[in-house]
């Protein structure tokens, strides 16, 4: 070891450590052997030497300290500090050559850092006894870091032995305030977790660093157990309110669903209107509505007073952009923007004459199957553009229109589908869209009847209006005879109403749920709509009415491929709301054996959906890893249910592909047929290669239903992305299937979902930034996933409109700014991949390999943008949806 | 599906002719086996043994609890997995299934299988493949085959009678890097070099520890060193630095002599190169030692044979490994020489090599270090005194120490003398002194 020559007690331990050094080192392997109490000679040195240094601490002459001190921090601070305290340490200009010394004698042991810190324990309490009489001096900062990893050991042990704490509360304080001081949030933040003690967080943050720690936060807040991650998002809300950050506060407070406080504080707290405004845009997105002044967020409502919109016409400009009234129009405006308003036929998207000529015989399938996938490619890809070639054609082109020839081209419950894709073309636009579909009631086909019900109800879908047009239209039908028609309203109802907790609603579909007579499919579809309507709602009476419609099938009933419908919509009620479930899961084990388990599985995956609960997701890997004879049909939830737990974060979400792999690989056949789903409700509308391959491979599956799901899953991989990969994939496989109708339809629904809103729109339901998820958006895309787990029966049978469930969850994927007057603003954007800088120091850049872009302009899955002008300020720091931009006033053009 | 199939050749179609219409399942036998991802080009292997074992990259790379919490939540899901197909394993034994699998599909390799190159692939089941003697062959793939680590170029088991491919050769690895690897640490560690502290923190800064704190760097926010190459006179502990490096670490440590560079045939050299860098690649985080590195790295002149237009490609390789198009990731790159000055510059530019560490002969204090380490395990008499030695004006190097040590050592053995006396290191010191100046003895001319 070096000698200290400048210091006094410096030449003492160099003589020490030169007696040492002449012991031959017996075996330099144990070195590494850190758990090995016969420690290497260098060991040995280090550890003598800073018991020396403990002793020399304590030393009456303040000089002394110092030294001691130094050198001590110096061998035993981590190479972190070692390489950013340097300098630090080096200008204090009394640093003489020993120190350099030091700091090499140290560096010899940065591979192996916790050694000088494991000798340094015995004397830890002779140290902090030091430390609290030393005077306030610089030196101690560069002490300090060491310090902090022991406190929280030390804390830990006295919380065992439940000692008192006040003396580490007071280190604690200190240690935070130099952490905040010198950029080392995620320190600050570690040991606060670590002491229990997060409320000191808020007195220490200031302007230039609650971004990073708040960021650090939520990140945390994601993989932190229990109630902990409530607790520290609770912080988070604290310091946004602190530092007026109202619109992350407002997510925050989204995330923890605290309407009636957090939300209301929010906008009560706030001043500004324009900023209310954006908050109205991210209400929007995260499916809120007002009704009659209350802003109802999935379920919970509170009211858009007095304090909150002092004048009655900025109340209603809140509540119209609450009410997603402008959606239709801001969709428009990006379509005009790209120029893709020219309206595209299912064979634009085809594209057969990329294939061999093989394919034009592919005519010889039934041609309804087939003009049923075109009606449903023709309304997923026009999806909100309000015109297309096959239903809105002018109809004085020839008498009766081709619409209605198309309509016709269809047959019996297939024009439910054709009729309702009218209210898909039209998505949004309440007036022209009503219009329109309003011929159709007066047809005599229950059929078309049924399917402009379903339409009316698509057209409105997270859209309100005053006059509530879907209600009053569609209320009437829901008691009329024929069973089609019934669904149609019924499932119109539940699009347009789903997350509003409406009780007119509940009175008029309850009923129908304890009607004896009822068919079995009106009641799936009733019980469906009240899930989708009452979605996070832990409604009480919503429970009861489906638990007692459960109860009352019979054996053969239960066998029904819709009733699988019904445990659904009792999960839809507690979805994502955790520990609430349990009454009504103990009630389920009261069900018949043949639905006991189905539901139970339903329950669990949809009450913990999207929260990343490990031990969810190996309590429903463990249901997947029996096998089974066929009849048990809980498997395939189970499956579904790992995806819907672990989409809640980007590693548990690539954590579970790998998981589902292995059940492909183990797994029976009816969890093969659900692991494909599973994938495709993973990676929705986010075409990830590895996922894209694996469900390539499973497309020529053996098994059919295996590779129709598939099929399926490479559509919702795809939504709305116009991936050229994906789209080339369906494309051969159309002509690899040319022959089964059934995967061909399958093949075609997929290839619409891939073009859908001609690459204008997403199905994610996680939206800013991946930070919330839209529980009615989430609710929508399980429904069709489990209405797919019996492929054949439901959507190959006549329930293929339970592919319009897919509407909830249809986001535009734009970045629209518009300026004060909540006009579309054209300002130029970066738009790149996210990066990850959460616990970095300074400010790294948050976007990479960007390209610069006038908005409004599409964001692909894990893109961000970025303002590239400083003429405005955006209100939001998320640049998704709709963003307002006020002028900076601080701007100067540069020339 | 998607390549043209040429036509008359092969016995099989697109998948879809072969289907009976609408009523499929039942009457098919045999289904064609999907597709592979992808045929063709090389496929880079992604880190680590199978590209679907990968771990999802976790941020921040400083170390916090966020990065604890993410890292355990991997760690969760790794166990859940361990603990579902343990379940499987245990519910489904598959041994004599398997067994019997086996035994078919050697049934169908045949014995002995040829070996041979790949050199085309024409669609799923179909290659043209040559062997080492004649000409090259249109052959079918037998389906067991893993079809998606198929590539033009790689080694592949073929069948002895019909040349069908059968298998391939998983590893690749030329035999000459295999034996590059450092298996058994040297013994050597730091405790064994005397002085060179200031070269020892440079090379630890250099190469140690950009593999086990990443994160300091990037926190520092600049890209830590590719390489640092050691130079000075001969026996000044080079060498020694490198064996204490590759005895601390626990990077795969790959040593090369530069000579072994060069090879007999053309292109070899540079291939050897590749591969080196190849497997330092796969097996990162590594290290890579190129001792003598003036063998393949001198100055670029006219060269005038072929030979010497050989190496000169063969430091070329070297030069675009060190810093070229592809990034290398977690190796690192130690190079020896004793005559820095005649190697070529844009070896040594920054980027290529960034660090030059210089080993100067021995100061006064570092030499009292280096014969304290040799003598601590000889015998002294106690009229020894070794700082008559260390404080001499001759330059000695640590080699020569060594020297005068073991010299020393056997006068006393000659003598029979169980200790080592002051003369006997007098002695030994003129005699290694009288050797390294050729001949003239020591203080003949001062």
């Amino acid at each position: 070891m070096a000698p200290d020559p400048n210091s006094s007690g410096g030449t003492s331990s160099g003589s020490r450590n030169e007696a040492n050094v002449k012991v031959p080192a017996k075996d330099p392997k144990k070195k590494d052997d850190k758990k090995d109490e016969d420690l290497s000679d260098e060991d040995l040195a280090l550890k003598q030497q800073l018991e020396l240094y403990v002793e020399r601490v304590q030393d009456a002459d303040p000089g002394l300290q110092k030294v001691a001190l130094e050198s001590m921090s110096s061998s035993s601070a981590s190479p972190r500090i070692e390489l950013s305290g340097e300098g630090e340490l080096f200008s204090s200009g009394e640093i003489h050559s020993g120190r350099v010394q030091e700091i090499r004698t140290s560096t010899s042991s940065m591979t192996s850092v916790p050694k000088p810190l494991k000798f340094l324990r015995p004397h830890y309490g002779t140290l902090k006894a030091y430390y609290e009489t030393m005077a306030d001096s610089d030196l101690k900062f560069s002490f300090i870091r060491n310090l902090a990893g022991e406190i929280a050991q030390e804390y830990a042990k006295r919380q065992s032995e439940e000692g008192p704490i006040e003396d580490l509360m007071e280190l604690v304080q200190q240690i935070v305030a130099f952490h905040m001081k010198h950029n080392a949030e995620p320190e600050a933040v570690d040991l606060l977790m670590e002491v229990e003690d997060l409320d000191l967080l808020v007195e220490h943050v200031d302007r230039t660093n609650f971004k990073r720690t708040c960021l650090y936060l939520t990140s945390s807040a994601r993989y932190l157990p229990g109630p902990d991650d409530m607790l520290v998002l609770d912080i988070a809300y604290m310091i946004y309110m602190k530092f007026e950050e109202f619109t992350n506060a407002l997510q925050i407070a989204l995330f923890l669903d605290n309407v009636q406080q957090y939300i209301r504080q929010v906008f009560a707290t706030c001043e500004d209107l324009q900023q209310k405004k954006q908050f109205c845009y991210i209400l929007a997105r995260h499916d809120g509505r007002i009704k009659d002044g209350v802003v109802v967020v999935v379920g919970v409502a509170f009211v858009l007073d007095e304090e909150t919109a002092k004048d009655d016409d900025d109340r209603e400009v809140l509540q119209d952009i609450i009410n997603n009234a402008k959606l239709s129009e801001g969709y428009l405006n990006l379509a005009r923007d790209i120029e893709v308003m020219e309206a595209k036929t299912p064979e634009d998207i085809y594209k057969a004459h990329l294939l061999d000529g093989r394919a034009s015989a592919g005519a010889s399938v039934d041609s309804a199957r087939q003009n049923l996938a075109a009606t449903f490619v023709n309304a997923f890809v026009n999806a909100g553009f309000g015109q297309d070639k096959l239903m809105t054609v002018p109809s004085d082109s020839s008498s009766g229109g081709a619409s209605g020839n198309w309509l016709f081209k269809n047959k019996e419950h297939g024009k439910t589908s054709a009729a309702a894709s009218l209210g898909m073309i039209l998505l949004w636009d309440v007036d022209s869209g009503l219009a329109q579909i309003d011929k159709y009631f007066h047809s005599n086909d229950n059929h078309v009847i049924a399917g402009a019900l379903l339409g009316v109800g698509i057209v409105n879908c997270s859209i309100k209006n005053d006059c509530d047009p879907a209600l009053a239209l569609l209320s009437d039908y829901v008691d009329k005879e024929d069973p089609s028609i019934r669904i149609g309203a019924i499932m119109g109802l539940g699009i347009t109403y789903a997350g509003t907790g409406n009780e007119q609603l509940r009175y008029k579909l309850s009923s129908i749920l304890n009607d004896a007579k009822a068919p079995p499919d009106v009641i799936a579809f009733t019980a469906i709509s009240l899930g989708l309507i009452f979605v996070g709602s832990c409604n009480e009476e919503v429970a009861q009415a489906i638990i007692f419609a459960l109860m009352d099938r019979n054996e053969s009933e239960l066998g029904e491929p819709l009733t699988r419908l019904l445990p659904l919509s009792l999960g839809l009620l507690y979805l994502g709301k955790q520990d609430s479930v349990e009454a009504t899961a103990e009630v389920s084990k009261t069900f018949h054996e043949k639905i006991r388990k189905h539901t139970d599985m339903v329950l669990l995956s949809c009450a913990y959906a999207g929260t990343g609960n490990v031990l969810k997701v190996q309590h429903l890997l463990t249901q997947c890893s029996e096998h089974l004879d066929k009849s048990e049909t809980h498997q395939g939830p189970a499956v579904l249910g790992i995806a819907m737990v672990a989409m809640a974060e980007e590693l548990g979400l690539e954590m579970a592909i790998r998981s589902l792999e292995h059940l492909l690989q183990y797994g029976e056949q009816n969890i093969r047929r659900a692991v494909p789903l599973a994938l495709g409700l993973l990676c929705i509308s986010n075409p990830k290669v590895n996922v894209m391959d694996t469900l390539s491979r499973l497309s020529h599956d053996t098994d059919s239903e295996v590779a129709m799901a598939a099929v399926i899953s490479l559509g919702l991989i795809g939504a709305g992305t116009n991936n050229a990969r994906i789209a080339g994939m369906l494309r051969n496989l159309s002509s690899y299937y040319y022959k089964d109708a059934s995967l061909l339809f399958c093949v075609r629904i997929a290839q619409g979902l891939v073009h859908l809103g001609k690459g204008l729109l997403t199905l994610n339901p996680y939206h800013s930034e991946r930070f919330l998820l839209s529980p009615t958006a989430l609710a929508g895309i399980i429904t069709m996933l489990h209405a797919c787990l019996d492929l054949k029966a439901i959507i190959l049978g006549k329930y293929h409109y339970v592919l319009y469930f897919l509407v909830l969850a249809m986001q535009p994927r734009m970045l629209m700014t518009v300026d004060e007057n909540l006009k579309p603003l054209s300002v130029p954007v970066r738009v790149g991949q996210a990066v990850d800088v959460v616990g970095q120091a300074g400010r790294p850049k948050t976007i990479t390999g960007f390209q610069t872009h006038s908005t409004p302009v599409l964001l692909a899955a894990g893109d961000r943008a970025e303002l590239a002008t400083e003429k405005y300020i955006p209100l939001s720091p998320i640049l998704e949806g709709f963003v307002i931009l006020k002028e900076n006033p601080d701007f100067r053009e540069d020339n | 599906m998607g390549q043209g199939t040429p036509g008359g050749l092969n016995r099989q179609g697109l998948p879809g002719d072969r289907k009976p219409d609408g009523n499929d399942k039942k009457e098919k036998k045999f289904e064609p086996a999907a597709p592979p991802a992808r045929v063709g080009r090389k496929q880079r292997k992604q880190k680590g043994p199978e590209a679907a074992a990968r771990r999802p990259t976790v941020t921040p790379l400083t170390k916090c609890k966020l990065r604890l919490l993410k890292l355990e939540r991997i760690k969760d899901y790794l166990l859940m997995e361990e603990e579902f197909v343990t379940n499987q394993e245990r519910l489904k034994p598959q041994e004599e299934k398997a067994e019997e699998d086996r035994s078919k599909v050697d049934d169908l390799r045949g014995s002995p299988m040829s070996v041979g190159n790949l050199e085309e692939l024409i669609d799923e089941n179909h290659a043209i493949v040559s062997s080492s003697v004649g000409p090259e062959y249109y052959v079918g793939i037998l389906s067991f085959v893993d079809k998606d680590q198929l590539e033009p170029g790689c080694a592949i088991l073929m069948h002895n009678k019909v040349l069908s491919v059968v298998g391939l050769l998983q590893d690749e690895v030329d035999p000459m890097v295999s034996v590059m690897k450092v298996e058994k640490a040297p013994l050597e560690s730091y405790a064994d070099i005397g002085g060179l502290d200031a070269q020892i923190q440079e090379i630890k800064e250099a190469v140690e520890l950009p593999l086990t704190h990443p994160e300091l760097y990037e926190d520092i926010g600049i890209k830590p060193p590719k390489g640092v190459i050691l130079y000075g006179e001969p026996g000044t502990g080079k060498t020694l630095l490198a064996k204490a490096v590759a005895n601390s670490t626990s990077a795969t440590f790959l040593r090369v002599v530069g000579s072994e560079l060069i090879q007999k045939y053309l292109g070899d050299g540079p291939k050897l190169v590749r591969e080196l860098f190849r497997v330092a690649d796969d097996l990162s985080p590594s290290i890579v030692f190129i001792d003598e590195i003036d063998a393949v790295g001198t100055k670029r002149y006219e060269a005038h044979s072929g030979g010497e237009r050989e190496i000169q490609r063969t430091m070329l390789e070297l030069l675009n490994q060190l810093d070229g198009f592809d990034s290398r990731g977690d190796v690192k790159v130690i190079l020896a020489t004793n005559r820095i000055e005649s190697l070529d510059p844009a070896l040594l530019r920054p980027g290529r090599i960034d660090r030059k560490i210089e080993f100067p002969l021995p100061d006064i204090k570092t030499r009292r270090r280096i014969f304290q380490i040799h003598t601590s395990r000889m015998t002294l008499a106690d009229d020894v005194n070794l700082e008559e030695f260390v404080m001499t004006k001759d330059e000695f190097s640590g080699a020569d120490i060594k020297a005068i040590c073991t010299e020393a050592g056997l006068l006393a053995l000659r003598e029979r003398r169980m200790k080592v006396t002051h003369t006997d290191f007098k002695k030994a010191k003129e005699k290694v002194m009288f050797k390294k100046k050729e001949g003239v003895p020591e203080g003949l001319y001062m």
